[in-house]
């Protein structure tokens, strides 16, 4: 496949076509909301902000909805059980390669021997575009995480290269799409110079590293359970739930049957929830497996640094930023932990 | 037969009747499942007899205190409805004074004519079995406390705090807008309704089960607010418990 180059003004016009023959569609894209950035349904490619450092939720939300009905039923003599599945096409655009990579730990904790058909109808009727971040977020580490930017998971990825964009294909479908509804040319010579000049520089915006390499954390974390960085660092944590509402590959949802006050039938749903939430392990006896915010906090490193990555080889940390942005204890960074325990050793 | 539910209203706005009235059609469906036998604000009937007792406002004399123990002794299930019953809410910001100077104010030459006592939640006075908090309790929340007791199951609190429901809402946080939020501490339940609306949280649902109170404190003074501000955040509807002192 062979890779683009797109003027600035041509973009405008792929996403205009885009919006108005749904050739792919609902099209999402990244908007400013108040001081912030975030995703939502584009009326125009005038809405669509690509200089963005993160989104206040990731694009999980549009395959895994913070709430979700997963099944209808009916009570009484003749009970009755209904699966309720969403089919949705979308066209994402703005997607950051360390969301992408979110994105494809996604595919795995929801693919397997059996994948969730609420999650796939959504997401394998999605097209992704994606944009190299070139402004990252001050808390992000992305450059040392090895997620600055990514090979897989896009359809088209856009590179801001100046007065145009870059356009590496992904996938034939990404093509089509350009080949049918964009003014795009090849790139010639010194474009892919230029992009990955870009890529480079970018790196270098990145004000959080991690002094380590990301394969190291593993063995870290299992060398040190009992780290008093655990303690200390969850000493003031408001077991808020934010670092892990808006994280990337927080993966977790809590289940409830809602009864109708007919009492003749009812649905259930599923909803986003975190192991940093006080009831997340507690169990139907009234135990609760990890009662204090210090059992909490290790946890959610662990599974950031070791579970996740030993069981579906992705780490379960991009180093998007989002939870240090949002944590108001400030305590919420895992390259901050990371580096403190490995610091202490 | 249907269970006779019945409200009783003491000290407040009567804001949280107005809630449960606020039902549209799912009000239909609750007179079908259950029996309203009382219900100031809506009918004037009156009952002796009922099964569940929704008690809201405050009890702040002598003569509300028995009222509300007798009330306990009929009812099978009684129910805090809303800040004032379940906190002292807003009410309880009388604490502060003293009783003699809260007549004076209120009731000018008459108040020789009134009594009065310090705001306590409606715990304080009797066995209270559910408490549905926020000014005015989140209307969801009611409809949800009665299909529990008509199917049996048990009803559960929210126990997360504010910042699930905000992150959930996609708000950009009320401190990123140079707001002081209760909501780190405070018990959701609420779909953050204040914050998502362009306001902050004013911790009318309470502390969550385990408040990080000194965090929120630290917070707070970071954000530049001297500890008598800080206070003053949690008094306005917290003003009977402990974290307010």
């Amino acid at each position: 496949m062979q890779n683009q180059v797109i003027s600035k003004k041509d973009l405008a016009g792929f996403v205009d076509e885009l919006i108005k023959s749904k050739a792919a569609g609902e099209v999402i894209g990244i908007k400013t909301q108040g001081n912030k950035f975030n995703f939502g349904s584009l009326k125009s490619a005038a809405e669509l902000r690509l200089d963005y450092d993160i989104s206040l939720l990731p694009p999980k939300k549009y395959f895994f909805p913070q709430t979700e009905t997963v099944l209808k039923y009916e009570a009484g003599a003749n009970p009755r059980v209904e699966p309720v599945v969403e089919e949705k096409s979308m066209c994402i655009i703005g997607v950051h390669p360390f969301d992408i990579r979110g994105i494809l730990l996604f595919d795995a904790v929801y693919g397997g021997n059996n994948p969730d058909p609420n999650y796939f109808l959504k997401r394998n009727n999605t097209v992704i575009i994606g944009v190299d971040c070139l402004k990252p977020n001050p808390k992000a580490f992305a450059a040392s995480m090895g997620t600055a930017a990514t090979d897989e998971g896009f359809d088209l990825m856009l590179t801001d290269i100046g007065d145009s964009y870059f356009v590496t294909v992904g996938t034939t479908k990404g093509e089509n799409l350009l080949k049918k509804h964009a003014k795009a040319k090849d790139a010639k010579g010194g474009d892919l110079e230029k992009r990955d000049k870009a890529r480079n520089d970018a790196l270098k915006n990145y004000k959080v590293s991690l002094k380590m390499k990301p394969e190291e954390i593993p063995a870290l974390l299992d060398a040190n359970w009992e780290s008093k960085v655990f303690h200390d660092k969850s000493e003031t944590c408001f077991s808020c739930g934010s670092c892990v509402m808006v994280c990337p590959t927080c993966v977790c949802f809590d289940v409830q049957d809602d009864m109708a006050l007919s009492l003749k039938g009812g649905e259930r749903y599923r909803r986003w929830d975190g192991c940093m939430l006080t009831e997340f392990a507690k169990v139907a006896s009234g135990e609760n497996f990890r009662e204090h915010k210090e059992q909490r906090f290790r946890h959610r490193m662990y599974r950031k640094g070791k579970y996740l990555v030993e069981r579906y080889k992705y780490l379960g940390c991009v180093g998007c930023g989002r939870c240090a942005t949002h944590c108001l204890a400030e305590i919420a960074s895992p390259a901050e932990t990371f580096n403190l325990i490995k610091e202490a050793k | 037969m249907k269970p006779r539910v019945a409200f009783f209203d003491f000290t407040g706005c009567e804001g949280c009747q107005l809630e449960v009235l606020n039902f549209n059609l799912e009000i239909v469906d609750l007179i079908g499942a259950v029996d309203i036998v009382e219900f100031r604000e809506a009918s004037s009937d009156h009952s002796e007899e009922y099964d569940i007792a929704f008690i809201e406002g405050s009890q702040t004399t002598q003569k509300d205190v028995e009222r509300v123990q007798k009330i306990r002794e009929k009812a099978g299930i009684l129910v805090a409805l809303g800040a004032c019953s379940c906190t002292g809410g807003v009410n309880a910001l009388k604490n502060r004074f003293p009783m003699e100077e809260n007549l004076k104010v209120v009731y000018g030459d008459a108040a020789k004519y009134y009594t009065t006592i310090p705001t306590r939640p409606t715990s304080a006075y009797v066995k209270v079995d559910v408490h549905l908090h926020g000014c005015p309790p989140n209307r969801n929340e009611v409809i949800s406390l009665v299909k529990c007791l008509l199917t049996g199951k048990k009803f559960e609190l929210c126990h997360n705090p504010v910042c699930v429901e905000c992150k959930l809402a996609e708000n950009v946080c009320a401190f990123e807008r140079g707001e002081f939020c209760l909501g780190p501490v405070t018990r959701g339940g609420c779909n953050a309704v204040c914050v998502t609306a362009g306001r902050k949280c004013w911790g009318c649902r309470a502390p969550v089960d385990e408040p990080n109170i000194n965090s929120e404190k630290e917070l707070l003074a970071k954000y530049g607010l001297t500890v008598d501000d800080v206070l003053n955040q949690f008094k306005l509807f917290n003003g009977a418990l402990e974290v307010s002192k």
